[in-house]
């Protein structure tokens, strides 16, 4: 748990957190390329289904939702790791979020882009995802305002706006200094972004009460967006979706794979950027006891879910159920509690194993469990519905496939980027700290 | 005219607010530059503010009017309900709650443009020079005040006053 021995100079801070920002290493341009041409992979294979129709895609009768609503879900619960880590920590004055807000803010709008992205993959016809827009179109017809998609629509633009500005306020000041001692097109940027800041108490008392006032408001968003996630599926009278702990299990689950992203990211920015000054092991430690929190949590959840279900036994819930806990899901369902709960609990319960390395290890192990989670949710009612003569299967297509890993390859793409135009640690927000702290 | 002096502690800094403010100049005549905020105690610096209430009034009109939005396309073509209520003010709640949020999002940071200044035009003075890790009280001044002012600043620890502007 050792860190700096002795407060840093605040120039040093600088020096240490702008460092990244200059040059690329052979290495990054590797990893740059690799993920580009993934990401490219999987443009082309939404090409191809704009080419050839929504029906190269494995979504049929009676599962219309996919894969691409499974990431729909996912990606915007991960965008819940900025608002978690920053606007509750940031509210209730927790010093020690400082070196982690802008990683997590970051996740935040990048996920968020993504995940909007696949309900217009999902379409079919991507071309008219400006129906969603609230004009008349040329059937003069207005968007149903009383359906679950649109509250979506306005949920997730909402979000989005609050977000990028959540992310961008902060950023002001560092940007305003590197303007100074940037050059070229970089210095264009910087002090385009920076709009003229000065650096004066009036600036900064705006910027403090805005911040503050921007936390209360995106947890307010926050909260609702994935709440109105799980109301696509709980306003729907289909089995095992048609529940009203939905809305907080998803909030829940999104939290949890929030910090896990957040734990993944930190982990390899630390490692890669050479941030072990900054991003100590006093901040894995508190986030995976977070994580550890959100795991029984989520635990709780799975199992209200399940046990009431269970315990009516009505038949269209049970053969849903039956499905996910014993029949052809079974092996999934197994698979994510395993990842949710067994290797959290064993690996950041015991204090003696928990590590930076034990805590990157369980959060990838909760990315992959949440990821089934959602398979889980979607998939298996889809499967069982009401009608058993209209029972059938899914299974995933090439392009499904390709589109969702590419997804994951655009994330580490964006953020590449983005940590070489920007501090991934706040530089005016960083107080600098002593080992007597820890 | 402007006087700015460089100070190396914000207790230093404190002392020429108070010192300045007491000597006749208002806090409107004092601006600190600073690398990082500076947390000044009630009754030094301090600076209305009214962004809680513009984002409370950014809310609710943007509330007001996604009500009204959404109650006029409800109307404008009507589907068929069965029965249910054209505009349901429960089913298009979300719609409403959200927008309400956006408005409270978008105030917040227009509020903030206005209230800190930026984006900053060029017409308005710059921020002085300053090394890193130094902060600066810029005071203004007219004329016959800048003496005084100028002996406040170099009393209270400034270590370097200059004056830069026109006399006002």
């Amino acid at each position: 748990m050792a860190i700096a021995s002795k407060v840093m100079p605040y120039d040093e801070v600088r020096r240490d957190l702008w460092r990244p920002l200059s040059g690329a290493s052979s290495r990054y341009i590797v990893v740059l390329v690799l993920l580009s041409a993934v990401a490219l992979w999987g443009l082309v294979a939404w090409g191809y289904q704009l080419y050839r129709g929504i029906g190269v895609a494995g979504i049929r009768r009676p599962v219309f939702w996919g894969f691409y609503l499974v990431n729909f879900v996912f990606w915007i619960g991960i965008s819940h790791a900025g608002t978690l880590i920053s606007a509750i920590l940031r509210l209730t004055d927790a010093g020690w979020r400082k070196p982690v807000t802008r990683a997590a803010e970051a996740i935040t709008v990048f996920a968020l882009m993504i995940g909007g992205m696949f309900p217009i993959i999902h379409l079919g016809r991507a071309w008219l995802f400006f129906w969603l827009f609230p004009y008349p179109n040329s059937r003069l017809l207005w968007p149903n305002f009383r359906s679950p998609l649109l509250w979506d629509v306005t949920a997730i633009s909402t979000y989005l706006t609050g977000s990028i500005i959540y992310l961008f306020l902060p950023l002001i000041p560092d940007v305003a200094q590197l303007s100074t001692h940037a050059a070229g097109w970089r210095r264009l940027l910087y002090r385009t972004l920076s709009l003229g800041w000065t650096g004066s108490d009036r600036e900064w008392h705006a910027l403090e009460r805005a911040m503050k006032l921007m936390a209360g408001i995106i947890l307010a968003v926050a909260v609702s967006v994935h709440t109105v996630v799980a109301w696509d599926f709980s306003m729907s009278v289909a089995p095992m979706w048609h529940s009203s702990i939905f809305g907080p299990y998803f909030v829940v689950g999104a939290i949890f794979s929030g910090i896990a992203a957040l734990l993944v990211v930190m982990s390899i920015i630390r490692k890669t950027m050479h941030l072990e000054k900054y991003l100590t092991p006093h901040h894995f430690n508190n986030l995976a006891k977070l994580l550890l929190l959100m795991s029984l949590l989520w635990l709780y959840f799975t199992v209200a879910e399940n046990l009431t279900a269970w315990y009516g036994n009505e038949p269209k819930e049970m053969s849903v159920f039956g499905a996910r806990v014993r029949g052809n899901f079974a092996p999934y369902f197994w698979i994510m509690v395993f990842c949710n709960f067994a290797v959290p609990f064993v690996l950041l319960g015991i204090r003696r194993l928990r590590s930076i390395l034990t805590a990157t290890i369980a959060s990838v192990t909760v990315l992959i469990g949440m990821w089934l989670e959602r398979f889980l949710i979607i998939i298996p009612t889809l499967s069982f519905g009401r009608l058993p003569a209209a029972w059938g299967h899914y299974a995933p297509t090439w392009v499904e496939i390709s589109i969702s890993v590419a997804t994951f390859a655009v994330m580490g793409v964006l953020y590449l980027v983005f940590s070489k135009l920007f501090p991934i640690v706040s530089v005016w927000e960083f107080e600098p700290h002593s080992e007597a702290e820890e | 005219m402007y006087l700015i002096g460089d100070f190396h502690d914000q207790e230093s800094t404190v002392r020429a607010v108070l010192d300045l403010k007491a000597n006749g100049f208002n806090a409107d005549d004092l601006d600190v530059f600073s690398d990082e905020p500076l947390e000044f105690r009630r009754g030094v610096l301090d600076r209305r503010s009214r962004m809680s209430l513009a984002v409370v009034t950014g809310a609710i009109i943007f509330c007001l009017l996604a009500i009204g939005f959404v109650h006029f396309t409800q109307y404008n073509y009507q589907l068929v309900t069965g029965g249910m209520p054209t505009f349901s003010f429960w089913a298009t709640g979300v719609v409403f709650y959200e927008l309400t949020l956006f408005g409270a999002i978008v105030t917040t940071f227009f509020w903030f443009l206005r209230e800190s200044g930026l984006p900053r035009r060029a017409s308005r003075p710059s921020a002085p020079m300053r090394e890193p890790g130094t902060i600066c009280v810029q005071v203004r001044s007219r004329l016959d005040q800048a003496e005084a002012a100028h002996r406040l600043l170099e009393r209270a620890g400034a270590n370097n006053v200059r004056r830069i502007g026109d006399a006002t």
